[in-house]
């Protein structure tokens, strides 16, 4: 009798957690529903009345629109293209870096790192005026006259290079975790620091590793400020997020398409961490960093 | 042991590590910290960027943001509410939220993912979605809901375009926007709590509520730290939704330091006035985070050798 009572309690709660949680959801989903429904509709030059929430059609008119704008293979090919590489020059260097800072001692590790610390808590778009300055600083004898600005090389090297201290110091808190004891013996049998890292380090470290990168991911797909600061002015360059800022300036009441592109915009990174998402390792983030 | 020893062993010790950190060294040296030192002279000088003269003109420019009317404190203003605002909002339904998904038996990732995709939406699409729901006529849908539907209120609100409302709206759109992260961070903290802490709590008769409270908030204070520094930092980053929802109007009154930085770089071509900004941002920031640090008596582990 006991039993069946809690176990009927206990299904009662499961209950009232899902009723919560999902108005929960539901009034969370608002946004996206209203953006979904809008790009099935048809928008002229005043906005509807009222105002649609559910979607009453299907309609991909806007989403034909928006992929045979000539522009639009050429904001893709750019975010793709951005994205993959700062991505893996990105966890490459700092996986190096974190695993340098965790494990290895050297004169002034601390110092270093509590710069790199320190840098994570400046707002980042400060340094943006001076990074412009620096990529403009660099010639190199075949790129025939011009600068880093406005290319994709210059943009790239500034995504690595201002997400190198915040990744250093999530990957680090993994290597810090993992047992000296196995370096140890690789150290014992004449390996060096290289076989340490690619032999041991790497596959135990490989969970970590991908939550980063699916958070550099997401982070540099959705980039918008220092790509607007550094290629804006090149055609060429142009990404997704430029473009969708674009798509809202010249067609104001064009809503249909603005959401349309959004959506096409969101489906890699929502695909992405569907995927992953019981994978990804968000415990260690925490420990290591602070201490209670 | 003597120097040269001490010496030897240093640089050997370097010559192991460099081939790790030289990469992100150099790039940290580059493109972070010689354009901080670069925006600190800047902050301190006349910059004319097309002729590239540098003049030295002390604090004048510190000077120039203080005095030149309301606009900074404004700024200013709304960087702290939005801090005082947002950071309970998202720290407390974060860890609402993720308590309720750890106690679901079936069914936690359809809600982890919900949670989450605001997070993962960039800042510009959420924006222009933001930007037609709080449309000033009753084509905007909380317009339309509250006057309409709800009957809740006479006249058709110009959400975007006051001071209040126009606050109010950023300040939802960085909650929306980023409970979904703290709830995932939570919910890693949640899942490293011990079970038998739990047992120990439902032995002596705890409910839900009372584990809550008595085990569940004392385990999570080192990852609740890490969310609450993380948003306040996130407060002082508060850029994309100005610019794109209220264009920090009326007369600066929504705007924050970091619009402000861009709109006096980048429109007004003022980088003197605009690096003083930005200093001004992370000096608060700054201080903010080591005053946390002191009174919740936590210290980041950088002293401890490993």
């Amino acid at each position: 009798m006991k039993l069946q009572g809690k176990r009927a309690a206990d299904i009662v709660g499961q209950v009232i957690l899902w009723v919560i949680l999902i108005v929960a959801l539901l009034i969370f989903s608002v946004p996206f529903l209203f953006m979904i429904t809008n790009s099935f509709e048809e928008f002229s030059y005043v906005l509807p009345y009222p105002p649609k929430l559910i979607p009453t059609r299907l309609n991909f008119d806007a989403y034909v629109h928006i992929i045979q704008m000539p522009i639009f293979p050429t904001a893709v090919f750019n975010s793709i293209v951005n994205t993959v590489l700062a991505v893996v020059c990105s966890v490459l260097i700092s996986t190096l870096s974190a695993y340098g800072f965790a494990k290895i001692q050297f004169p002034g590790r601390e110092m270093i790192f509590k710069i790199y610390l320190f840098t994570l808590m400046m707002p980042g778009f400060l340094n943006i005026i001076p990074q412009f300055i620096v990529l403009k600083g660099i010639q190199l004898p075949w790129m025939s006259g011009g600068s880093l600005v406005g290319t994709r090389a210059g943009l790239i090297l500034v995504y690595v290079a201002t997400n190198v201290c915040g990744h250093t110091f999530f990957l680090r808190s993994f290597f810090r975790g993992l047992p000296n004891s196995l370096s140890e013996s690789v150290r014992l049998d004449g390996g060096g620091e290289g076989t340490i890292f690619f032999r041991v380090m790497l596959p135990l470290s490989a969970p970590a590793i991908g939550t980063m990168t699916i958070f550099a991911f997401q982070g540099f797909w959705e980039e918008y400020f220092t790509a607007k600061v550094l290629v804006g002015a090149n055609e060429s360059m142009l990404t997704l997020p430029l473009l969708l800022q674009r798509l809202n300036g010249q067609y104001a009441t064009r809503w249909e398409w603005v959401f349309a592109a959004s959506i096409l915009a969101l489906i890699p990174t929502v695909l992405l961490f569907i995927i992953t998402q019981k994978k990804m390792v968000v415990g260690g983030l925490t420990q290591g960093s602070v201490k209670g | 042991m003597n120097k040269t020893v001490l010496l030897k062993r240093g640089a050997k010790q370097w010559l192991a590590a460099l081939p790790f950190v030289l990469p992100g060294l150099i790039l940290v040296t580059m493109f972070i910290l010689y354009p901080m030192v670069f925006t600190l002279r800047i902050a301190l000088s006349e910059y004319k960027i097309v002729q590239g003269e540098i003049t030295f003109i002390g604090l004048q420019n510190f000077v120039n943001v203080l005095s030149g009317g309301s606009k900074f404190w404004y700024a200013l203003r709304n960087n702290f509410l939005y801090a005082l605002v947002t950071v309970p909002v998202i720290t407390l339904g974060g860890m609402f939220f993720a308590y309720l998904i750890n106690n679901l038996r079936h069914g936690q990732g359809i809600f982890r993912v919900g949670f989450y995709l605001p997070v993962i939406t960039s800042w510009v699409i959420v924006s222009l979605v933001f930007q037609y729901m709080f449309n000033s006529s009753d084509r905007g849908l909380i317009n339309y809901v509250l006057v309409d539907v709800l009957h809740l209120v006479d006249n058709y609100i110009p959400w975007l375009l006051r001071e209040w409302t126009g606050n109010a709206a950023i300040w939802l759109m960085g909650i929306w926007k980023n409970m979904g992260w703290a709830m995932l961070i939570f919910l890693g903290g949640l899942q490293g709590i011990p079970h038998e802490l739990y047992e120990a709590a439902e032995l002596d008769g705890a409910g839900l509520w009372a584990r809550f409270w008595n085990v569940t908030v004392p385990s999570l204070k080192p990852v609740t730290f890490y969310v609450i520094v993380n948003m306040i930092i996130g407060s002082f980053n508060v850029f994309i939704q100005v610019m794109m929802l209220t264009g920090g109007g009326p007369n600066g009154k929504t705007s924050t330091l970091q619009y402000l930085l861009y709109d006096k770089a980048f429109n007004q071509f003022q980088f003197g006035e605009a690096s003083a900004i930005g200093l001004v941002s992370a000096v608060t920031i700054v201080a903010i985070t080591a005053l946390l640090n002191k009174r919740l008596q936590l210290d980041t582990d950088g002293e401890e050798a490993t």
